[in-house]
């Protein structure tokens, strides 16, 4: 459980004057889940796009278990066994919620090529994410709640060793969040890596080992979830740098 | 003649402009590439030739009148028929100024048949000579009046309220609309705009082109070409890309055979669209 | 499932029958009617599945056309060969084109390759030696009586109907397919799901061409005679994909459907009103995108639409 699976060294993202990303350091060990935070619009998902690919580095690198990925192609790092959900899901309309969700197994890192067997594996995975039953509904008549879990069962049924969360819990009612904080921390018995981006403090708190804060494209702290949200710098960022001043006044 | 036909092409390259403005304007706003923006300027040519032919009326006056009339027809057309199905996939968008297209070029077969028109004006022959090069007077009331245009039309979408809000639903559609811009109403005003540049452009090349039912598709085509060459949604972008490709038509009749002409054209589409599909210029918006 | 083979066995014999039993006009009728159906069906495959609306697809049909017509020509090769050689080319030619253009997005990507169709229209027209420049070349036609000449071409048009249709039935339900659908929907969703896109908009694009270009190579022997503006005509691209919003984007029967429509509709017109022809059909044209921009079978033809999409919700 000790080696690092993930790691990042300077990475960065400007689009022309704008540093979207700023010189990270980061690393994740294998088996942990690392939570990301951050006022919106501080680089959270351009991090994870950086890793997934979609989004090319200006600078800096990452490398997964070892080897350098950053550079690569999306669909090369998907089939080394990273997978990641969007925070505006993306379900392929068209298709029914099996067939999307089977695109996971047939071009993730078991590359099946038979597509009726593919559909076949993934059928259980719908019903980890509760959404059994649903096999041949039209994307397009899912709600949000069970398109996010959709999301989640795409990403799933590639395989993943490491898993992104961009997001997942936004728009949910507080048992749909809990049904996912289950999930993840199910997946995570089951040895798979995770970073979750997400706003649900709640959430976030009760799943990381670990949390990332990101505050203007840069790490600003870095800790457990007790040590981050007495971090002045955190609070801060959040809340405002007045704020904080009180704050660590009154614990004075 | 190398420098007559540099003198030529940068002269008619401001009705190149004026061309790829209008469609630009179209396809950064609403996002359609409009295929019969060609039919615009081919209608605009015909009123031009109607007003000269039946009530003596010089094409340059007549410019007024045609984008007027063109402003009113090309906003109802938007407003009420191509405004529904303004934000879909480019198969159904470029289908329909297709269609578009086809039915204004039967149309003016019908009302002006499939003779070449073509205006003869009384000073078409008379012309300024500099140095031993001719500049004939009505390609400088050309490149004048259209010069003129296009400076009209930069301050419009830089200083008018309506100008400002076709730029605003332009970069953000979402973000106008919560504003409170009645984004229809824009839709139909850029829509309408553009083809008024159109008409004006055409009543601007009927005194030195000759006319019929079928010019809408190569017109369109060079617009293409402008707006791409100069960005789309740069003023400044389409003087450059409409000035380059009138250069490259006119020295290019000169210097090479006419056969490659054309072909030469598309080759240099394909490489812009291929290697710097931003344009010459790259700017992201107006 | 029953009942769909049995109708469309049915179907097969009805149609193998009626050469046998109408005019040589309604023979030639029906096979280009076929052939537009295969067209619009493969014009389908990149546009509709793939969501890359190719303006130029003709450049195959072309290509093909003038593969079988120089080979023909010039090296009295038999068709069977020439048909082949138009198919390698063809795809050949969607491979290459594809790398240069699939990176291109909506608009530009479709008239990008409407661009690198009337390059190529160019290159033909000037390239006389070889082509025959805007003379156009003839090509030695089939031996035979006017019956058997009709009825080879209609059988021949019908085959590649059938063979396309099947292949693009077979898409529905397979990964090839799924890759496809996955482009359309989200091209970025698509990537981080492993699909290697620029890959499978090549083989999208190459299946389309193959069977564009086959079709021009057919064309070619059934005309006897090309030339440039007719088989680079982007008129043919607006009719098929007129074709395909009338029958249904990305569905399998309504290219079909539509091209049937269509093409009766055309026929109808273009005999009586000719100069009217063009507005007519830009009538069409505007109608069909403002009321049936899911195909005429999602309107209202509840009780025909069924049979057909029975076949695809299983």
């Amino acid at each position: 459980m000790s080696d690092v699976i993930l790691q990042g060294t300077g990475v960065s993202k400007s689009y022309g004057a704008l540093k979207a990303v700023s010189d990270i350091d980061f690393s994740v060990k294998k088996g942990e889940i690392l939570g990301i935070i951050g006022p919106n619009g501080a680089g959270k998902t351009t991090f994870l796009s950086l890793i997934s690919g979609t989004v090319p580095l200006t600078k800096g690198e990452i490398f997964f278990k070892g080897e350098k990925i950053s550079g690569l192609k999306p669909f090369r790092i998907a089939e080394r066994g990273i997978s990641r959900t969007f925070q505006i899901v993306k379900p392929f309309p068209g298709m029914s919620v099996l067939e999307n969700v089977s695109i996971g197994a047939l071009f993730g890192k078991d590359k099946i090529h038979d597509a009726k067997e593919a559909r076949e594996k993934t059928r259980s995975i719908l019903a980890k994410v509760h959404l059994e039953g649903k096999d041949d509904h039209r994307v397009e008549n899912l709600n949000i709640s069970e398109r996010k879990r959709l999301e989640v069962a795409r990403a799933l049924a590639m395989d993943p060793e490491l898993i992104l969360l961009d997001e997942v819990m936004a728009g949910l009612n507080t048992s749909e969040v809990d049904s996912i904080m289950e999930l993840i921390l199910d997946l995570n018995k089951q040895g798979r890596t995770i970073l979750v981006i997400e706003h649900v403090m709640k959430a976030i708190m009760g799943v990381s080992h670990r949390v990332m804060v990101l505050h203007h494209g840069e790490k600003i702290a870095e800790g457990s979830p007790e040590e981050i949200t007495s971090d002045e710098r955190v609070i801060s960022a959040y809340l405002g740098e007045r704020f904080a001043k009180m704050r660590g006044n009154k614990n004075a | 003649m190398i420098l007559q036909a540099i003198i030529n092409g940068v002269l008619f390259g401001s009705v190149y402009a004026m061309i790829g403005i209008g469609f630009s304007l179209v396809w950064g706003v609403l996002n359609i590439v409009n295929l019969a923006h060609g039919s615009f300027i081919m209608i605009g040519a015909y009123l031009s030739f109607t007003l000269f032919s039946v009530f003596h009326v010089d094409p340059f006056l007549s410019i007024p009148i045609v984008m007027a009339v063109l402003f009113v027809v090309a906003y109802g057309i938007q407003r009420y028929v191509f405004n529904r199905v303004v934000r879909g996939p480019s198969l159904i968008t470029l289908t329909f100024s297709f269609g578009l297209q086809i039915l204004i070029a039967n149309a003016c077969l019908l009302l002006w048949s499939a003779d070449y028109r073509s205006i003869k004006l009384p000073y078409s022959a008379s012309g300024i000579e500099i140095g031993g090069l001719v500049i004939p007077q009505v390609r400088f009331g050309i490149f004048g009046v259209a010069i003129l245009i296009t400076v009209l039309f930069y301050l419009f979408m830089k200083k008018t309220r309506t100008g400002r809000a076709i730029n605003a639903t332009a970069l953000n559609y979402e973000g106008a609309k919560t504003v409170g811009v009645d984004v229809d109403k824009i839709y139909a005003m850029t829509f309408a705009v553009s083809a008024a540049l159109a008409g004006a452009a055409g009543a601007l090349i009927s005194p030195i082109m000759s006319i019929n039912p079928f010019i809408g598709g190569s017109l369109v085509g060079k617009a293409f070409v402008i707006a791409i060459l100069g960005g789309l949604g740069s003023t400044v972008g389409a003087l450059v890309g409409g000035i380059t490709l009138s250069l490259v038509e006119t020295v290019g009749t000169v210097i090479l055979p006419s056969s490659v002409q054309d072909l030469l054209g598309f080759v240099v589409l394909i490489l812009v669209l291929v290697l710097r599909p931003q344009g010459l210029l790259g700017k992201r918006f107006y | 499932m029953k009942r769909n083979i049995f109708l469309f066995a049915l179907g097969f014999v009805v149609i193998a029958a009626v050469p046998f039993f109408v005019t040589g006009f309604w023979v030639r009728l029906i096979t280009s009617i076929f052939m537009f159906a295969v067209l619009a069906s493969a014009l389908n495959i990149i546009a509709g599945y793939t969501g890359y609306a190719a303006f130029g697809n003709m450049i195959f049909f072309g290509i093909g056309a003038y593969t079988v017509a120089v080979l023909m020509h010039k090296t009295n090769m038999p068709f069977p060969l020439a048909f082949v050689a138009a198919g390698v080319i063809a795809v050949i030619l969607a491979i290459l084109l594809g790398l240069l253009l699939l990176r291109l997005k909506g608009h530009y990507f479709a008239l990008g390759s409407l661009g690198a169709m009337e390059a190529t229209r160019q290159i033909v027209e000037i390239w006389t030696d070889l082509t025959g420049g805007g003379q156009g070349l003839s090509v030695r036609s089939l031996k035979g009586s006017p019956f058997f000449v009709n009825t080879f071409f209609y059988f021949a048009m019908f085959f590649m109907l059938i063979i396309v249709v099947f292949t693009v039935s077979r898409l529905h339900k397979n990964r090839l397919g799924y890759a496809f659908k996955a482009i359309r929907a989200d091209e970025e969703a698509a990537g981080v799901m492993g699909i290697d896109t620029t890959r499978f908009k090549i083989i999208a694009w190459s299946i389309s061409g193959l069977f564009t270009g086959l079709t021009g190579a057919l064309y070619a022997y059934w005309f006897s005679y090309i030339d440039p503006p007719t088989v680079f005509d982007v008129m043919w691209v607006v009719k098929m994909f007129v074709i395909i919003l009338i029958g249904g984007i990305g569905t399998v029967m309504g290219p079909v459907v539509g091209a049937v429509l269509l093409e009766t509709v055309s026929e109808l017109v273009w005999s009586r009103f000719i100069n009217l022809h063009l507005g007519i059909l830009g009538l069409i044209i505007i109608l069909a995108v403002l009321f049936m921009p899911k195909g005429i079978l999602s309107v209202k033809w509840k009780g025909i639409a069924s049979l057909w999409t029975k076949k695809e919700r299983n």
